[in-house]
């Protein structure tokens, strides 16, 4: 049986207890010079950014974050939500109003939903039978029923979901945890992001866009088939020694270069993604490269069944990184495929197969190596679906249109409760009814859990400060923490 | 803090009020109305509770319930007010928060006046406010005065007088000029997409006349090099694509080349932009064609040009060729994403949202989005549909239809004659073979191999069963390979013959067909199954308004209803309010790297608002009156000071972090062509040869998307990569681009993926771009033809290579220090190379490997990655 590799920076930091081992090695990063300063607003003269460790604003759990994203939104209440009145009221009239978004094919039909749910784990939180490794775990995660964010597209849902506010063009949340704390380790981009074979997700790099912050922020795709990362192995001729010189050569170039325009984010990014290049190469590969993992391991993961062979791989390499100090890993579908407005009897119990045994997994995997505590799981999309038929022309046919108003997600480790619900739609699970958390409490909670202060983890645009919840009511609710 | 300074925000846009300044109706109060009420309250066919808010007036009447909606200065007497109050309403949405909730109180106790005068009564549907259409994008454009002049050396245009006002408001000045080196590498890459040559750049900065940059710029635009670049701006526009998309399948679009050929001939030739959009939209119309009948027109330059233009409106997803699981939705798809296409391209509004319902931000409605649809609704038809492959057009000639019938009509002969030829062989074999039969079956047998075998009795096939080697009916070649040879060769004939036919040439056009004219009709929630009201082809209503005189479709001789045409001649005609804004503000976007509208898709309620309108609109004035040229615009942009300015601006970079008032030149990375095509042009590899068919991209070995055709085996693995040749050096613009198959170079350097089309580039700065820089094949080959022609352009001298390779790539000269670090690590590489291959000797027969030359592309592979080459100072 392999151990987990004991050498790590993250491993370090995790084997002090919390908070001093945080503190303790934020110091002796300080006086190796390897930190930073903190991340405050830019004022004044230009400043040059990096994705050195920085301290957080006070003391955090979270160290690093995972987040399986699921474009489309899942159906809360064929998953997460049970609702016995849907199935009482299964092709009766909706009683109350709804909104239909870009709906076609709308009806009012109650759809009760198909699959059973059971109480789970010793906390006994009710999970649909689609979900049955993740009712392996559901005393490790926290599931939130009770999401809102009021915006039913999926761009401005995805926008608000993903950076904040429902408009487009700002830093997704990978980019502001990297702007806020830097990465762990120096030889792996911060903030990494890995794609489904079949290709990205609607809106593409809206998902990981540094958006306003340094480009240094935005995330990495990592392709989803070997080889994952291009270009890692040099030419025989030039490994080695002469490679370091031809960096070398072009560091020097490249600062003398940007020398004569002082603050020009561009160019610096430019030169630390070439250090972080020469160094990926050897780093890369070995994160990336699974086969040294234990048979048990993949087994775990599902790499040895074709329908989880995909996610489950990017589910483990995720873990790899994390473990490797990077700060931010996204996993990511393809299309929208969360987003069943037809078919959805067939189509979820699909879709839920390829993630469910490797999410579980993932949380499971994290907790034996003992990196759950300080690492934030987060499955979830950018939104819900309503409790009635779309498309009603018989079983095979019935979806389910958009809904914002109510939605569910869960977390796991990174000083979140395990083992608890929070919140509740009404009971129809139409519409988040009982401590509902809008996506910029979700936002203020979770950066929380990092150790910041969503007002204070601000980027100055010529003097006018932006935050990731900027101007929005955002609350850290206290209620999801441990 | 809230109740002083209501920030309210509107899924997307901001207003703010000040308590200090009355609440305004048009300003404050109807967007949230619009926003969260007047869908269900005014929009839809039925009035929900008989509340209708869409017009201030109708808030006087009672709803179903009796209570008056609105009394003006008594909020607690109000309806809307208890309603909101009571977060009753917004039925299906996030209740008001509290400070739209004191806008309103507020706007009704002042006595809930409207800002203008309104409409005694409503159609159904949207209304567009007189505010929205003050909107400041749907006004007509103006030519305004330019502003009273700054200081002269700086002001060198009139768009430099618009730029210095605002400049000068904010305390900021012009960056100096930028030296000659650097100016003529940013305007050779922006204009060409390649670097200057060495010559090019110490000619200009020795030429002492006083036109030598106006001389400069004459020549880029008289290059060809410059219409590949430009046009490749507008294909992203348009999204041009070599394969269908939509379906997984992605089919290939094999003839859409001739419509990227024929855009790259109009920039190259200046072609007007209102000339250019018209046979864009309608060329079918002028050159006076409809579907099956373009045999004749094909063959006039003239009118074959003007048909290859519509190719413009074939450029959406088009999957209909492909197995779908909803064909019908497929088509509708297809004119949905062209709408897309067309409307962020031209129009710079994103209609999309109003197929389903009226657009939530922008005054247009459903019924406008199907009027604009019911402009190209015959050429589509849904009804009648037309695959893409159905879609094509001969180019065949009368000439070499009849060479092809006579060619068919030998290779069929021959093929006759070849099947004869075997019968005759397995004849004679089977006389050989029916001899070693017993006597008493020869008869019968002989009498079987002359019946088909379906018609056999149960005795015919018991007995050809019983003697199979002696049947003789086929397998000629198991029998007498030499006789089967004979045949193989005859019939190969037939094949040569074949490929001897004039090759088949298409066009990817869109036609309507003489006489359909399909109803448009409003698809209740865009739902394609729920047809409602017809509507005819019409403008938007808010660019329609009383002043302004919109199109009238003319039936045009051809048979095609002239919809198209009239509808192009109306967005050229110079009353339009957006087209000539959008199209000089992409255009600016392309020289300067952002738009004055940094939204160049959206100029509606969402979009950003000008940074300078009097300048869009000064340049959309100047562009219209300057006959539509866009060489003119060029020059009069790339000669202003804005554009011939350094980067550099220290006080401008605190002050202006966008760049949006243009106190300095906006530096910024080669985009991914201008990158392979410079790195092409600098090795010296670059293939000028211009159109024609796209060059192949196959997946390599190593994982790589390139130039090449890959071969595959059954399991879709790659066996082989054979790459083209020259071609692989071609211009990036002529690479396939394949949706679903991005070349990798082009797409790690954010290439667009079109879905339908690309409005605006991503720039991003990763790793995987540096690995690509650092251990490329593609960079490494680079470096060693570079090497190659510096060690041939500078023989023996390393220096002057060191020089050479400095110019070449970035126009400037080395300085000493410079000069000698690149000497050092020439000498370091060489000595290690050196020992590399004493411990990797070259495999038999191959040929011994130059450390020195080597040592050389090291050098040049770092200057190719270095930021003076990859980013345009």
């Amino acid at each position: 049986m392999t151990r987990p590799a004991l050498c790590s920076r993250r491993h370090l930091l995790h084997s002090g207890s919390f908070g001093l081992g945080t503190l303790a090695v934020a110091h002796l990063l300080q006086q190796d010079g390897l930190l930073a300063a903190p991340a405050k607003p830019m004022l004044d003269a230009p400043k040059r950014f990096d994705t050195l460790p920085k301290p957080p604003h006070f003391p955090g759990r979270a160290r690093a974050m995972i987040s399986l994203f699921m474009m489309g939104g899942p159906s809360q209440m064929d998953l997460f939500d049970p609702k016995p009145l849907l199935q009482k009221h299964d092709g009766g009239v909706f009683p109350g109003e709804l909104k239909f978004d870009n709906a076609a094919e709308a009806s009012a039909k109650v759809f009760g939903s198909p699959w059973k749910f059971a109480p789970q784990g010793s906390c006994g939180m009710e999970l649909s039978e689609l979900l049955p490794h993740l009712g392996g775990v559901a005393d490790e995660i926290t599931l939130i029923r009770s999401m809102q964010s009021g915006v039913s597209n999926h761009l401005q849902g995805l926008n608000a979901i993903n950076t904040g506010r429902s408009t487009s063009g700002r830093p997704a949340l990978g980019s502001w945890l990297t702007y806020g704390l830097g990465n762990e380790t120096r030889d792996l981009p911060a903030y990494m992001v890995l794609g489904h074979p079949a290709g990205l997700p609607t809106f593409q790099q809206v998902h990981y866009s540094n958006g306003w912050l340094p480009s240094i922020y935005q995330g990495t795709l990592v392709r989803a088939a070997e080889p994952r990362i291009l270009n890692l192995d040099p030419d025989p001729r030039l490994a080695g020694s002469p490679q370091m010189r031809q960096i070398a050569l072009l560091r020097s170039l490249n600062e003398r270069h940007l020398a004569e325009q002082p603050g020009d984010n561009d160019l610096a990014a430019r030169i630390a993604s070439y250090e972080l290049a020469a160094r990926m190469q050897v780093a890369a590969k070995e994160a990336l490269d699974i086969s040294a993992e234990p048979e048990y391991i993949r087994r775990m993961y599902g790499i040895d069944t074709k329908e989880t062979q995909d996610y489950g791989t990017r589910c483990l390499i995720a873990r790899r990184l994390v473990e490797r100090g990077v700060r931010f890993v996204q996993v990511l579908n393809n299309s929208q495929t969360w987003d069943q407005h037809a078919n959805l009897v067939t189509a979820l119990p699909k879709l839920c197969k390829a993630v469910d045994q490797p999410s579980a997994a993932l949380v499971a995997d994290l907790r034996q190596r003992g990196l759950l505590d300080t690492t934030v799981v987060h499955w979830g999309g950018e939104m819900g679906r309503l409790p009635v038929r779309q498309n009603d022309k018989g079983r095979e046919a019935w979806g389910r249109d958009h809904n914002t108003f109510g939605f569910s997600q869960w977390v796991a480790g990174g000083g979140f409760k395990a083992g608890y619900v929070h919140g509740a739609t009404d009971e129809w699970s139409h519409k988040a009814v009982e401590n509902v958390v809008h996506h910029y409490d979700w936002h203020a909670t979770l950066l929380h859990c990092f150790g910041l202060d969503h007002t204070q983890l601000a980027f100055s645009r010529g003097g006018v400060k932006a935050t990731l919840t900027d101007g929005q009511d955002a609350r850290v609710v206290k209620e999801l923490l441990a | 803090m809230r109740l002083h300074v209501a920030c309210i925000i509107i899924a997307g846009f901001c207003l703010t009020a000040d308590a200090s300044e009355p609440v305004s109706y048009d300003r404050d109060v109807r967007p949230i109305l619009k926003a969260a009420c007047t869908h269900c309250h005014g929009e839809e066919d039925e009035l929900a509770g008989g509340v209708d808010l869409r017009l201030r007036r109708f808030m006087d009447r009672p709803g179903d319930s009796g209570e008056p909606v609105v009394v003006a200065g008594q909020p607690d007497e109000s309806l809307l007010m208890s309603m909101i109050v009571s977060g009753e309403m917004p039925e299906d949405g996030k209740p008001l928060d509290p400070a739209q909730i004191d806008l309103i109180r507020a706007w009704i106790a002042a006595g809930a006046v409207a800002d203008a005068p309104e409409p005694e009564s409503l159609p159904p549907g949207a209304y567009v406010s007189e505010s929205e259409r003050r909107h400041w994008a749907f006004q007509p454009i103006v030519d305004p005065p330019v502003p009273p002049a700054g200081p002269a050396d700086r002001i060198r245009t009139p768009i430099d007088a618009f730029l210095w006002a605002r400049l000068h408001e904010k305390g900021l000045t012009f960056a100096p000029d930028a030296d000659r080196r650097t100016l003529i590498r940013r305007v050779t890459i922006d204009l060409t997409g390649l670097p200057p040559t060495p010559e090019e750049v110490e000619q200009f900065v020795a030429d002492t006349a006083a036109d030598a940059y106006e001389k400069v710029v004459e020549r880029l635009l008289a290059s060809p090099a410059y219409g590949e670049r430009w046009a490749r701006h507008w294909l992203d526009a348009v999204g041009y694509a070599d394969s269908n998309g939509h379906a997984e399948a992605d089919s290939p679009r094999p003839h859409a080349w001739r419509y990227r050929d024929y855009v790259i001939e109009s920039f190259t030739e200046d072609k007007p932009w209102n000339e250019f959009l018209v046979e864009q939209l309608a060329g079918d119309e002028l050159a006076g064609v409809v579907h099956g009948e373009t045999a004749d027109a094909v063959q006039d330059p003239d009118r074959l040009e003007n048909i290859v233009a519509t190719g413009f409106l074939r450029m959406a997803p088009d999957g209909t060729g492909d197995p779908l699981p909803d064909p019908l939705l497929g088509r509708n798809e297809v004119i949905a994403e062209q709408l897309k296409v067309v409307s962020s391209a031209l129009l710079g509004l994103t209609v999309g949202c109003a197929q389903c319902h009226d657009h939530r931000l922008d005054p247009i409605s459903q019924i406008d989005y199907y009027r604009l649809r019911a402009v190209f609704e015959p050429a589509f038809d849904v009804a009648q549909w037309r695959s893409p492959a159905q879609r094509l057009c001969s180019l065949a000639t009368s000439e070499e239809e009849a060479t092809a019938a006579e060619i068919e009509k030998q290779a069929v002969a021959i093929e006759a004659d070849a099947r004869a030829m075997e019968k005759k062989f397995l004849d004679e074999i089977f006389e050989k073979e029916i001899v070693k039969l017993p006597e008493e079956d020869r008869d019968a047998f002989r009498t079987a191999r002359a019946t088909p075998k379906a018609k056999h009795t149960p005795e015919q096939a018991a007995l050809v069963k019983k003697y199979p080697s002696a049947l003789a009916l086929q397998s000629l070649d198991l029998y007498d390979k030499e006789a089967h040879a004979k045949v193989v060769a005859r019939r190969s004939e037939a094949k040569k013959l074949r490929e001897s036919k004039p090759a088949e040439r298409f066009v990817m056009p869109l036609t309507e067909v003489r006489g359909r004219v399909p109803e448009t009709k409003v698809f209740h929630r865009g739902d394609h199954g729920q047809p409602r009201a017809a509507v005819t082809p019409g403008e938007l209503s808010v660019v329609a308004g009383p002043a302004i005189e919109p199109f009238v479709p003319a039936s045009v001789p051809s048979g095609s209803t002239g919809r198209r045409l009239a509808y192009a001649r109306w967005l050229t005609g110079g009353g339009h309010p957006l087209v000539a804004r959008v199209l000089v503000n992409r255009f600016w976007m392309h020289h300067f790297g952002r738009g004055i509208v940094a939204t160049p898709g959206d100029f509606g309620l969402a979009g950003e608002r000008p940074s300078h309108p009097e300048l869009l609109d000064w340049l959309a004035s100047r562009f219209m009156a300057g006959g539509w040229s866009l060489k003119t615009l060029h020059r009069l942009i790339v000669a202003s000071t804005a554009y011939r300015q350094s980067a550099t601006n220290p006080a401008a970079v605190a002050a202006d972090p966008d760049n949006a008032l243009l106190a300095r030149w906006g530096r910024r990375r080669l985009d991914a062509e201008s990158l392979r095509d410079s790195v092409l042009f600098a090795a010296g590899r670059l293939n000028p040869k211009a159109g024609g068919p796209p060059v192949p991209t196959g997946r390599d070995p190593a994982g790589r998307v390139a130039e090449g055709r890959a071969e595959l085996n059954a399991n879709g693995d790659v066996i082989k990569f054979i790459p083209p040749g020259d071609d692989a050096f071609r211009r990036s613009i002529y690479t396939t681009f394949r949706r679903s198959l991005p070349a990798t170079l082009l797409d790690t350097f954010d290439a667009p993926t079109m879905l339908p089309n690309c409005e605006q580039r991503n720039c991003s700065t990763v790793a995987p771009q540096s690995l690509f820089m650092l251990n490329d094949a593609f960079v490494l080959d680079s470096a060693t033809a570079l090497a190659s022609r510096l060690q041939k352009e500078q023989p023996g001298n390393l220096r002057g290579q060191i020089e050479l390779a400095w110019l070449i790539l970035t126009a400037r000269r080395p300085d000493e220090a410079e000069l000698a670090e690149g000497l050092v690590h020439v000498a370091e590489q060489a000595e290690s190379l050196r020992q590399f291959h004493v411990a990797h000797p070259p495999a038999k027969g191959a040929a011994a490997a130059d450390p020195q030359t080597e040592a050389v592309a090291s050098y040049c592979q770092v200057l190719l990655s270095c930021t003076r080459f990859l980013y345009v100072d």
